[in-house]
């Protein structure tokens, strides 16, 4: 199972409790241009992942290892105005649903925020390093 | 006269054996030990210095040449274990650990230019004991990592395939 599927079963579960936010499992998730997230406020998109695999040792034999970082996004948008008194919660049930992913030698999630208009979007990054 | 490449894969390769002639690069039963990062060959001659009353120079003569065989790898486990399928060669059969760890003589050779004969290339031989190893394993380094050595008996000596 990919990594962006464990995510979003994680999520899912994370934020049963929340019943203002939901997650979408669709692909891509944009219509002409503008991205689904500024128009369906409260959902959830989780990008597709992307790998970067680098050579970890060498060795004289060639028997080399690699190690892939994997990254996957995701987006969720709020009112600015009226945000969710659990958006902290939610925010926090998001970052920690990495810890689904097992076998890796690292982890990693983190969120920046940027505000448009009246529309407040939370870009999460989810990292993953396995050997 | 051009430098040695080593960056093919298959040119500068540790070899084991409980024989001599198993321990030949090209000999089908030989023991490679796979993952090596590195390999270095050490000699080094004993000395002795002295002085002299007609001279402002300490002169030296030598004594006995010291010779290690030292690497660092990555583990592989049916080399560092070893092999109970290997039925022609000892080091094989048993692995690094325990061979190192029952005080076993092994020979060895180490390719400088390949394993193959059309390669025609030098390699050392000799014999020793196997000791250093020192598997270490941490999140960081992902996966089981061990320095290693072969004390030598004797001399090293230069062959050619």
């Amino acid at each position: 199972m990919a990594i962006r599927d464990d995510l979003i079963t994680q999520i899912t579960t994370n934020i049963a409790a929340h019943s203002n936010v939901s997650i979408s499992q669709e692909l891509p998730f944009d219509q002409s241009g503008i991205p689904l997230y500024d128009k369906n406020m409260g959902v959830i998109y989780v990008d597709e992942q992307e790998l970067n695999v680098e050579q970890l040792y060498r060795t004289l034999d060639q028997g080399n290892v690699n190690q892939t970082t994997t990254t996957v996004n995701a987006y969720l948008s709020v009112d600015a105005k009226n945000e969710y008194s659990d958006i902290n919660t939610v925010v926090a049930n998001l970052l920690i649903a990495r810890n689904v992913v097992t076998n890796v030698t690292e982890s990693n999630s983190d969120y920046e925020t940027e505000i448009t208009d009246d529309v407040i979007t939370y870009t999460f990054e989810y990292n993953f390093i396995t050997v | 006269m051009a430098v040695i490449n080593v960056t093919g894969g298959d040119v500068a390769i540790l070899s084991l054996g409980n024989s001599s002639t198993l321990a030949e690069p090209d000999n089908a039963a030989v023991f490679q030990i796979p993952l090596l990062q590195d390999v270095s060959v050490s000699t080094a001659p004993g000395t002795v210095r002295y002085s002299t009353l007609d001279s402002t120079s300490s002169s030296a003569f030598t004594t006995v040449v010291e010779n290690e065989i030292t690497f660092n790898m990555l583990l592989d486990d049916d080399a560092f274990f070893g092999n109970a399928g290997v039925t022609d060669n000892e080091v094989a059969t048993n692995g690094l650990w325990s061979t190192s760890n029952s005080k076993t003589e092994v020979f060895f050779s180490i390719s400088f230019e390949g394993d193959t004969t059309a390669s025609g290339g030098y390699y050392l031989e000799g014999k020793g004991f196997i000791g250093g190893l020192a598997p270490s394993a941490s999140i960081d380094g992902a996966v089981w990592l061990s320095p290693g050595s072969i004390i030598v008996n004797g001399d090293l000596t230069k062959q050619t395939l």
